[in-house]
């Protein structure tokens, strides 16, 4: 076999051509690494918003909240069942509604779409990883709000002792900032139920109700007890099987767009690499020739130029690993496919993401590199000899 | 002819694990089995060997018929006009082309029959290889390159320094192992060049215009290391070469002309 220090040592000595191959080699894995990161961070950050034992209540064929509606009564019904199946826990459900609210963003032109949950009093108690970090909880009833701490300073009034308009003439001031692990509830203003009911003119309806069991296994009873009664025409999903569905579309997406970027730039990056190992070869004909002269067999030779093309794709794909990992300190703003409305996500690797874009490093230099290859194989020994 | 006693020196069991090859004339040790080759016995034996180029459609015949025994152990130099093929003839004795018609044997191997893979094991086992313009490899150490025959053995790593280092001491470089070739001379290149050679223990040196590129006392130095390696290690030697003082050097002086010998 031909020494691989022979295949590193002829990229070393020719850094700049060695340097730009691999610079386009380790852009696609940056690329495709950051789209996988996202995704996750996308999936990741909406999964924080759900719990085991919680199981959300929609109007049949509604997909999300925005578009379902349930009476206050049937509210009061849903919570009777969940204590007919022993549901102990204080408070055992919550109704909520949900708005949209158009915000100016700070410091960057335009407006965007921000998430506003009508809530009752009890909102803390029943979900017990929000918490208070800034200001205080809101008097219920009145038209304070709380608002995640995702948005923060992001748009215009969300600041504490700041309002925004929650309806034209229906200002609403921030007192406290919450904080949810990280959650997508985060990027949500938490008002007063009654308040947004008035004022989006919803009357006497909610848009969901969310329930907490005792354990997760109660669920299937507990499904049954509502979807069981036809006249109500309700559905109850685990929070978690909800949530995925919210995110599978955004994440579906980027998956696709980042393996899209990746595919074309992984083209071009694939012909660089191509072009720079054949110009080695032509270059290099003399010296593949006296291999071949010494007896290194054909094989021997198309496995070392392989080699010299995996070894160049690698030192890309490293690069680009971990310039990726590096994104984990940015964090992004995106549109939440599932419910049209914004929320701040991070870029958060994970060993299997890292793995697959350095092989898929590894992948484009062998299949940048295998022509280069064929035809280094195929230099005659006779070459040696010619001055 | 002589194939029958080149066989035997194929079945050689000891054959298959290179003796150590170049050790210095000081150092007691046997150099090869072979030592003092028989008188007489043909190494290289070409018969109505013709090699017909195609440019295009247009046959070009640059080998015609040719003729050829070398002994072993002999020092052969092989002169003519440019163009008269004499690079021809060393590709095909070294195994690196197949002749058009006619039978090439050369330690008992017909070129003509092999298969590319099999000429390779055939070069790396019985041809050292010295060219004109040395063709080191840049990235590699002097000992690196010397070493590079040895990969196709099953030598261990350290065996293989250890010879490397034996075959450069041999060719007077003990002090410049460890140099790139940009680091040496030309002269200096091609004694390393020439270790590398004689490192797997050859049959055959081929040497196509060894001392072309190298002033005249470079030259003589590189002559000298030849003759050395043909009168004291019995190396059998095929020159080519256009320097009449280098031709003065072998044994015997062959002249090409228009492919066919005079
Ligand atoms: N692969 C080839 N294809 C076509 N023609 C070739 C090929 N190799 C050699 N020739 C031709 O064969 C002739 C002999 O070439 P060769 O290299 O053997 O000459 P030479 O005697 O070594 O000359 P020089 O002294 O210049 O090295 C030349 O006319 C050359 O152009
Ligand atoms: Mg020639």
């Amino acid at each position: 076999m031909v020494p691989i220090k022979y295949n590193v040592r002829n990229l070393v000595v020719r850094k700049s051509t060695t340097a730009a191959a691999a610079f386009g080699l380790a852009l696609v894995v940056f690329v495709f690494a950051c789209a996988l990161m996202l995704a996750n961070g996308i999936e990741r950050t909406l999964g924080r918003a759900a719990s085991p034992d919680v199981v959300v209540v929609l109007r049949k064929g509604s997909d999300t909240e925005m578009t379902s509606t349930i009476e206050d009564k049937h509210v009061n019904l849903v919570l009777a069942q969940a204590a007919q199946i022993g549901a102990s826990k204080k408070p055992v459900g919550v109704g909520e509604i949900l708005a949209v609210v158009l915000l100016d963003k700070v410091g960057a032109n335009g407006v965007s779409n921000v998430t506003v949950r009508g809530v009752t009093e009890d909102v803390l108690a029943f979900r017990p990883s929000a918490k208070i970090v800034e200001g205080r909880a809101a008097n219920p009833g009145s038209d304070e709000v709380i608002i995640g701490k995702g948005l923060k300073g992001r748009f215009t009034g969300m600041t504490i002792g700041q309002s925004f308009e929650l309806k034209k003439n229906r200002p609403m001031k921030v007192v406290g900032v919450f904080d949810d692990d990280g959650s997508a509830y985060e990027s949500e203003v938490w008002a007063d139920v009654h308040i947004v009911k008035q004022s989006f003119g919803r009357g006497s309806t909610v848009t969901s109700v969310r329930v907490r069991l005792d354990s997760a296994s109660k669920f299937d009873a507990f499904k049954m007890l509502v979807e069981g009664d036809r006249q109500l025409g309700l559905v109850a999903m685990r929070e978690a099987d909800y949530v995925e569905k919210q995110s599978q579309a955004t994440g579906i997406m980027l998956k696709i767009l980042g393996g899209m970027i990746a595919f074309f730039f992984g083209v071009g990056a694939m012909i660089g690499a191509t072009i720079t190992m054949n110009a080695q070869v032509a270059g290099r004909s003399r010296e593949i020739g006296t291999l071949r002269a010494l007896g290194f067999s054909k094989g021997s030779i198309l496995f070392s130029f392989l080699i010299e093309s995996l070894v160049l794709s690698l030192a890309g794909g490293l690069v680009g690993a971990i310039a990726a990992v590096g994104m984990k300190a940015v964090k992004i703003t995106m549109l939440n496919m599932g419910t049209f409305t914004e929320i701040v996500f991070g870029f958060e690797p994970t060993a299997p993401i890292i793995v697959s874009a350095v092989v898929l490093s590894a992948f484009m230099g062998l299949v940048g590199g295998f022509l280069p290859a064929v035809r280094a194989a195929r230099v005659s020994p006779v070459e040696a000899m010619r001055g | 002819m002589s194939t029958e006693t080149t066989k035997e020196r194929e079945s050689d069991p000891n054959r298959d694990v290179p003796p150590d090859a170049a050790v210095a004339a000081d150092e007691p040790k046997p150099y090869r089995k072979n030592a003092s080759p028989e008188k007489g016995k043909t190494i290289i034996d070409m018969s109505a060997v013709t090699k017909t180029f195609f440019r295009g459609k247009e046959p070009l015949t640059v080998l015609d018929g040719l003729s050829l025994a070398i002994e072993e152990g002999a020092f052969e130099a092989l002169m003519g006009p440019s163009g008269s093929g004499k690079s021809t003839l060393l590709n095909l004795i070294a195994g690196l082309d197949r002749p058009t018609s006619g039978k090439a044997t050369v330690a008992g191997h017909d070129i003509g029959a092999m298969s590319d893979g099999e000429l390779a094991k055939f070069r790396a086992r019985h041809i050292g290889f010295i060219f004109q313009s040395y063709n080191l490899m840049p990235v590699l150490t002097a000992r690196e390159n010397v070493e590079l025959p040895l990969l196709l053995t099953k030598l261990s790593g350290a065996e293989r320094k250890k010879r490397a280092e034996t075959a450069l001491r041999v060719t007077g470089l003990e002090n410049r192992m460890d140099h790139y070739p940009r680091q040496l001379s030309g002269g200096q290149e091609q004694r390393v060049a020439i270790a590398r050679a004689i490192v797997h223990d050859p049959t055959i040196l081929v040497c196509d215009e060894p001392t072309g590129d190298l002033d005249r006392k470079s030259a003589d130095d590189i002559l000298e290391l030849l003759t050395k390696l043909n009168v004291d290690f019995k190396k059998t030697i095929l020159m080519v070469t256009h320097d009449p003082a280098a031709a003065e050097r072998a044994t015997v002086t062959r002249h090409l002309n228009k492919g066919k010998l005079e």
